[in-house]
């Protein structure tokens, strides 16, 4: 019983493997590939930001832009000096998990709603760096000509291209996240998320913990900032704030926090729905804060919590099936 | 001395919670820390595990001081703790409550931790096996994978000693153990404890229930308004008259 359905799980995701590669063959334009490459990019600040704030409870709502840290980084090194992609993926990704340990150190005073507040304010602060450093950023109008990424001399300048760069990205931010929560490090996230006081009786190191967190989420939008920035070959400030760390926020509640299938659905949730209903524009926000409302209201654990449910709904339906036959077994041992 | 408290005072603001207090406990032994409620004795459990920082004296285990240490290195130290009101890890199973408990010990560096899986199974399949036996010590192994806040009060107490164990501690403190258990309960208590002690572990004990206080302890020291009133054994301490004073009041009052 068991195997066949570990079978059946091979078999689902070799499937969804199969469609993943082969995706852009069969893509309707380039702009759906666009849309894709954009999800993925998200998927990476949706998983780190799930990491730290589903499984550690530590509200990082500087993400948007330790984002951007990660994409000037590369815009910059990429443009001044011309460093290579792959030169600049590493350097962005460790200067946005510096600057994230370092947004997480109020973490040690304050907790929980005062930190997301505190984290806010410093992710402004960085935001305003990149505006008001004009010399260095390009202020308001940002960075362009960003060159494309290339692999032993072949280009990766399409948006067909792109989708594989991003899907190992993803793939591989996935297979280390799970690493990541599945074992040491996720319960230690866990059991200062649940009860500080008695983690710290347990030989946690909160402190270290703390920011490693905030690291993590930061290096995940760090990799999501170089990645977009070879990809978009132009940044400029204004995504890179408070708005963007919002969405995702969105995302990961309405997916499920502490669950990364959750951040997946939850990602390609909201950005799939965002294409159907561009025509409301500005009452798209108004759409994330019901959609929290409701999520937070009925359905804590997300959308993934639903699935769970449905899950345990049927198993509980056939145990109850082979009690009932167990039932009659034993009412034809009756004498 | 193995583990000596040597005239702590711990204040906050205006209140003298624990007052020149000395206590010295021998390896091995069963001590019993009594008093009236207020008197100061989770306070000194919490100076103990490096919840606060004592205000005055200091706490020397195995000739080092270690009052004042972060909570994470006196548990390396060789500390652990429950809580009066359980405090277990309520999204997680019962092994996994363990599992955290063991996580100082993982000889996996944190990087190797992310990118080398196998070395990650392992050392968690050791662990794992490291916690079912305390878990089968305590009488709980049949819950390892249920949600430990789901259980009842008794087992979940046990758990609780069960995750204190994991990290390999020397010496054990219990806050009030027996709180909410009935009389076969707290008998199945004083068994675990002496499991507990065979284990080598020594066992600081804060206690409300005066017969197995008065079975168990070798040693017992009273506290009263954040002063050590009297120490000694269970019949020294129950004859003593300011003992009985400061939990009765005077003679004529019972």
């Amino acid at each position: 019983m068991k195997k066949k359905s570990s079978i059946l799980k091979w078999i689902l995701i070799g499937a969804v493997a199969c469609l993943l590669l082969a995706f852009p063959a069969f893509a309707k334009s380039s702009y759906q590939v666009h849309i894709v490459n954009n999800i993925g990019i998200w998927l990476l600040l949706s998983l780190g930001l799930n990491i730290a704030m589903g499984y550690g409870g530590q509200f990082n709502l500087a993400l948007g832009a330790l984002w951007g840290v990660g994409a000037y980084t590369a815009a910059l090194l990429q443009t001044r000096l011309g460093v290579p992609f792959w030169i600049n993926l590493p350097l962005g990704i460790i200067a946005a998990a510096t600057m994230a340990a370092l947004v997480g150190l109020p973490s040690f005073k304050v907790r929980s709603h005062y930190l997301a507040i505190v984290t806010i304010g410093l992710g402004e602060v960085i935001n305003l760096f990149l505006v008001n450093q004009d010399e260095l950023t390009g202020g308001a109008l940002g960075i362009n000509r960003i060159k494309p990424p290339s692999l032993f001399g072949f280009p990766i300048d399409t948006n067909e291209r792109f989708y594989y760069l991003i899907l190992i990205m993803v793939i591989l931010g996935y297979l280390i996240g799970r690493q990541i929560v599945g074992h040491r490090i996720g319960r230690a996230f866990r059991a200062l998320r649940d009860d500080f006081q008695a983690a710290r009786a347990m030989g946690v190191n909160t402190g270290f913990y703390q920011i490693l967190a905030f690291a993590i989420s930061g290096a995940y939008a760090g990799a999501a900032g170089v990645l977009f920035a070879h990809w978009n070959s132009y940044i400029s400030p204004d995504i890179f704030e408070f708005k963007s760390a919002l969405i995702v926020l969105t995302m990961i509640m309405i997916g499920g926090m502490g669950s990364l299938p959750g951040s997946v659905v939850g990602t390609v949730l909201l950005l799939v729905l965002n294409e159907y209903l561009r025509v409301f524009e500005r009452w798209q926000l108004v759409g994330y804060g019901v959609a929290i409302i409701v999520v937070v209201l009925f359905l804590p654990g997300g959308v993934v919590e639903l699935v769970r449910r449905f899950g345990s709904l049927r198993q509980r339906w056939s145990a109850g099936l082979t009690k009932e036959k167990s039932n009659v077994e034993e009412e034809r041992n009756v004498p | 001395m193995f583990l000596e408290i040597d005239q702590l005072t711990m204040q906050f603001g205006g209140l003298v919670a624990v007052n020149n207090v000395s206590i010295s406990i021998k390896k091995g032994e069963i001590h019993g820390l009594i008093g009236p409620n207020g008197s100061g004795k989770t306070t000194i459990f919490n100076v103990l595990s490096g919840y606060y920082k004592p205000t005055g004296g200091k706490v020397s285990f195995e000739g080092r001081t270690i009052s004042g240490l972060p909570a994470h290195q006196i548990t390396a130290a060789g500390f652990a703790r429950t809580f009066q009101n359980m405090r277990l890890f309520k999204t997680m199973t019962v092994l996994e409550n363990l599992l955290v408990a063991m996580g100082h010990h993982a000889k996996v560096g944190l990087l190797q931790e992310i990118l080398n899986p196998v070395a990650v199974h392992r050392e968690e399949e050791k662990f794992v096996e490291k916690a079912m036996d305390l878990l089968d010590l305590l009488e709980v192994a049949d819950f390892a994978n249920e949600l430990a806040t789901s259980l009842p009060y008794g087992n979940q107490r046990r758990v609780e000693m069960a995750r204190a164990l994991a990290t390999d501690p020397k010496v054990i403190l219990l806050d009030e153990p027996a709180a909410g258990l009935n009389e076969v309960e707290t008998e199945d208590l004083r068994k675990t404890l002496m499991k507990i002690r065979d284990l080598g572990v020594t066992i600081f004990l804060v206690e409300h229930d005066m017969k197995l206080v008065m079975e168990i302890c070798e040693e017992i020291s009273v506290l009263d308004y954040g002063k050590k009133i009297a120490e000694g054994t269970g019949a020294v301490i129950s004859k003593d008259p300011v003992v009985i004073e400061a939990y009765l009041g005077q003679e004529e009052d019972k």
